[in-house]
């Protein structure tokens, strides 16, 4: 990776970008209000141009947690309070749906109960099939019932770790 | 016999951008290695060291999952579509 000539300490930033409608950033919210104290767990309709995803709909979906997967090894089979299962049948059953309407799924949302937006050890483990600079990993905190921050990620680094992506609401 | 197979947008970018590719295959082994060979690199993010699909990706045949019909050795029929379908889970604690 050698720098660009003639700008020789020109620090090149790549800033990936995850565009929400303001209507998708309110459907997150409420979904995650209405499921709480458990975690809610949806998809993304949008449209995917190069690096650049926009988010156009929420898909909600049923947390249908049951320790379909292992994840710690402190896994609660019954506790949808602190993990979520996105099953590939509601997946493909989205997936149609999206494709049906001329969009991409471009990303999944979860809810944090009590905790901040920031991605856990098991989130990453649960992510493996979804890492790359084209798929949001947007997490909502909730606080007491209320939503609070939202914040948008990326699995890069072949799965090893997640980093954060600019969320902007628009239009 | 062709046969689509829908690739999810996350491995997109390992399938040169393709949504969707179709090929000819009568099971759904021949079809996956028939992908894997046209774009190697989507070979490591479906199946693991051991060969074996990773655990968080599925492969549906219409409406079932093939780990529920005959695995990798499920026949395809021309007009068919199957679908890599990720498994996403988490939790914070």
């Amino acid at each position: 990776m050698g720098a660009h000539k003639g700008r020789p300490d020109a620090i090149i930033m790549v800033t990936h970008l995850l565009r929400l409608s303001p209507t998708v950033a309110q459907a997150i919210a409420a979904h995650a209000e209405a499921t709480y104290p458990d975690e809610c767990v949806g998809l993304l309709f949008g449209s995917l141009d190069g690096e650049l995803k926009t988010a156009l709909s929420a898909y909600a979906v049923e947390n249908r947690w049951a320790g379909q997967v292992s994840l710690a090894e402190s896994d609660d089979p019954s506790s949808r309070r602190d993990r979520f299962y996105l099953d590939p049948r509601d997946y493909l059953r989205a997936d149609r749906e999206a494709r049906a309407s001329g969009l991409e799924i471009v990303g999944c949302y979860h809810s944090h109960p009590d905790a901040p937006a920031t991605p856990s050890e098991r989130d990453r483990v649960g992510a493996q099939a979804i890492g790359g600079t084209s798929f949001a990993f947007v997490i909502q905190s909730v606080r007491a019932g209320a939503a609070a921050e939202l914040a948008s990620w990326l699995l890069v680094d072949s799965g090893a770790r997640f980093t954060e992506e600019e969320l902007q609401l628009w239009p | 016999m062709a046969v689509t197979i829908t690739i999810p947008t996350a491995l997109r970018q390992f399938a040169g951008g393709s949504a969707s590719v179709a090929l000819d295959a009568e099971d759904v082994g021949a079809l996956l290695r028939g992908l894997v060979e046209q774009h190697p690199s989507l070979g490591k993010q479906i199946f693991g060291d051991d060969g074996k699909l990773r655990s968080f990706v599925n492969i549906y045949v219409g409406d079932e999952d093939i780990r529920y019909l005959q695995g990798e050795a499920t026949p395809v029929k021309d007009g068919e579509t199957v679908s890599i379908i990720p498994a996403i889970a988490g939790g914070d604690l």
